[in-house]
């Protein structure tokens, strides 16, 4: 009896009461697909030759020095960059379309510290969309972005003005307000630039509950020993695509030193990246 | 400071200093997370050609309606600006406008008296269907607020995230140009083009001295900025009647809003 209806359940699509949208992609699940793809700026691009298939789940790091293109890239896969050759599919369609589904995290610092909301009402901010206009966000938006606050370990700051937490907190409020939007890919800018440990330990587990929840997660980073240790896939980037794929495979010496031109050392066997 | 008010022309007066300043008080909020202060002293200069052509086409009763076409040509100029960064354009528009203005007024017989009125306003001559109107016009600033509050909130706080969540961030700062403009239409009768800005910028600034929670903020802003109105025309009052130093009412409203931002910014540095 249990069995059956166990066995019926799963031959219902189960839709979100609140978002009334389908559960989010199955972890391995297509969710960023780029064929042969140039993105830029009006006529001027800034990356070309980008390939590449990211699945449900997967942490990819998004490597490359200054200017690389990175920034350039998540605005693209957001639908603020224009593709300009080739194609970028996000959870099946444009960027564009997707957008209430991809969560976007800028860097912390790039934010007004003065402004005067609380760490709560930041987090709210990513139910807005669900909430939709002329409405205010209800009981079920305010449990969504609690929860997501939790998340990430300052379920005790909501009340906390935004401006008055560490470089790190704030970092993790604004992927708590990522969060809060149930996204099933994550976009994240340098999310661990002037960020301290306890923080970063507690943006990767929150990361990680994402993951396992079967979201996609892209992150910029200059950290090559993480994106080598923690990422599935590791794609290198400056003006164009150099690689691809598994850390393994994509961390040569051979990808590495086109990269990042001048600045790769070989000593006692071990690749050196400087800066 | 409440006898003054039993007059009508008095009373009318002092309903539309509290309503200004209460529409002020909200929408200046808007303004100063926006930073868009310098916007509001650009519509504000921007609207005194209207004011003129208003008053020479229709006389008292024109004026509002000259402000409002000003100030909707002000905000299409503002919103279309091509190239230019947006600090020139409002220089550009502020300069080109008020010399519109200035060239026509300086055409009437009685320049001086005009150029005051335009600038400084006369709220002591309010009538029922001025403050009528100052009533829609807060009525449907504050609604709009009321609707799109989160929106600008988010734009004005994250700007990228805002347009990465889908917002079409240039409507948006649209929109409160259009409440800056509606709240400086409102006010050019009472307290002129010139001290519209502060009725917009002071008290917010003033309650952003004094608290970091947003509501609270709003009802700070607001409710000093009413309070001034009050306090402005009753101090102006009795010191032109009772001590016969005439003291002009909308100046006044203004100066008491300074001299509660400089009490704020006192109070702040005596507790920390």
């Amino acid at each position: 009896m249990t069995s059956g209806v166990a066995a019926a359940a799963r031959d219902v699509l189960i839709v979100d009461y609140k978002t009334n949208r389908p559960p989010p992609a199955e972890a391995g699940g297509v969710v960023v697909a780029v064929g042969d793809a140039s993105v830029g700026y009006g006529r001027r691009v800034v990356l070309r030759g980008l390939d590449g298939v990211v699945r449900g789940g997967e942490l990819v790091a998004l490597v490359g020095p200054n200017g690389a293109g990175k920034t350039t890239l998540i605005r693209a896969l957001v639908g603020l960059a224009p593709v300009l050759a080739g194609a970028v599919t996000v959870l099946g369609g444009t960027p564009a379309a997707a957008r209430r589904r991809i969560g976007y995290v800028p860097q912390a610092d790039t934010l007004d510290a003065d402004f005067p909301v609380s760490a709560g009402q930041v987090v709210l901010m990513g139910r807005y969309r669900a909430v939709g206009w002329l409405r205010r966000p209800g009981r079920a938006d305010r449990a969504i972005a609690a929860r997501a606050l939790e998340a990430v370990g300052l379920a005790d700051r909501a009340r906390d003005r935004f401006g008055t937490l560490s470089g790190g907190q704030r970092q993790r409020v604004l992927l708590a307000r990522a969060i809060a939007q149930q996204p099933d890919l994550l976009l994240l800018d340098e999310p661990f630039s002037g960020v301290d440990a306890a923080s970063q330990r507690a943006l990767l587990d929150a990361l990680a509950g994402q993951r396992a929840a079967g979201a996609a997660v892209l992150m910029a980073t200059h950290d090559l020993a993480f994106a080598s240790t923690a990422c599935n896939v590791v794609w290198l980037l400056n003006g164009r695509q150099y690689a691809f794929g598994p850390p393994a495979a994509a961390l040569t010496a051979a990808t590495l030193g086109a990269t990042f031109p001048g600045a790769v050392l070989t000593v006692g066997g071990s690749l050196v990246v400087g800066r | 400071m409440i006898a003054p008010f039993a007059l009508p022309f008095m009373a009318r007066a002092l309903a539309e200093a509290v309503l200004l300043g209460a529409l002020a008080g909200v929408v200046g909020v808007f303004v100063l997370l926006r930073r868009l202060a310098f916007v509001a002293e650009a519509l504000s200069h921007a609207v005194f050609p209207g004011v003129v052509v208003g008053y020479l086409a229709a006389g008292a009763g024109g004026v509002g309606y000259g402000a409002l076409a000003a100030a909707a040509l002000a905000t299409v100029l503002l919103t279309l600006r091509a190239r230019l960064s947006e600090d020139t354009a409002l220089a550009v528009l502020m300069g080109a406008f008020f010399a519109v203005g200035v060239i026509l007024v300086s055409r009437r017989p009685s320049y001086t008296a005009d150029l005051t009125t335009f600038l400084f306003g006369r709220i002591l001559t309010v009538d029922a269907a001025d403050l009528a109107r100052t009533a829609v016009l807060a009525g449907v600033a504050l609604g709009t607020l009321a609707l799109l509050g989160k929106e600008l909130l988010l734009a004005a706080f994250d700007r990228p995230a805002a347009a990465a969540l889908g917002y079409r961030t240039a409507a948006l700062d649209a929109v409160l140009n259009v409440l800056v403009a509606v709240v400086v239409v409102a006010a050019v009768q009472a307290v002129g083009t010139v001290l519209s800005v502060g009725l917009l910028v002071v008290p917010a600034a003033a309650a952003r001295l004094l608290t970091d929670r947003l509501a609270l903020l709003i009802a700070v802003s607001a409710g000093s900025a009413a309070l001034a109105g009050w306090l402005g025309l009753a101090l102006a009052w009795t010191a032109s009647v009772d001590h016969g130093v005439p003291l002009a009412a909308g100046g006044t409203i203004v100066a008491v809003l300074v001299a509660w931002y400089a009490a704020a910014r006192l109070l702040t540095l005596a507790v920390r």
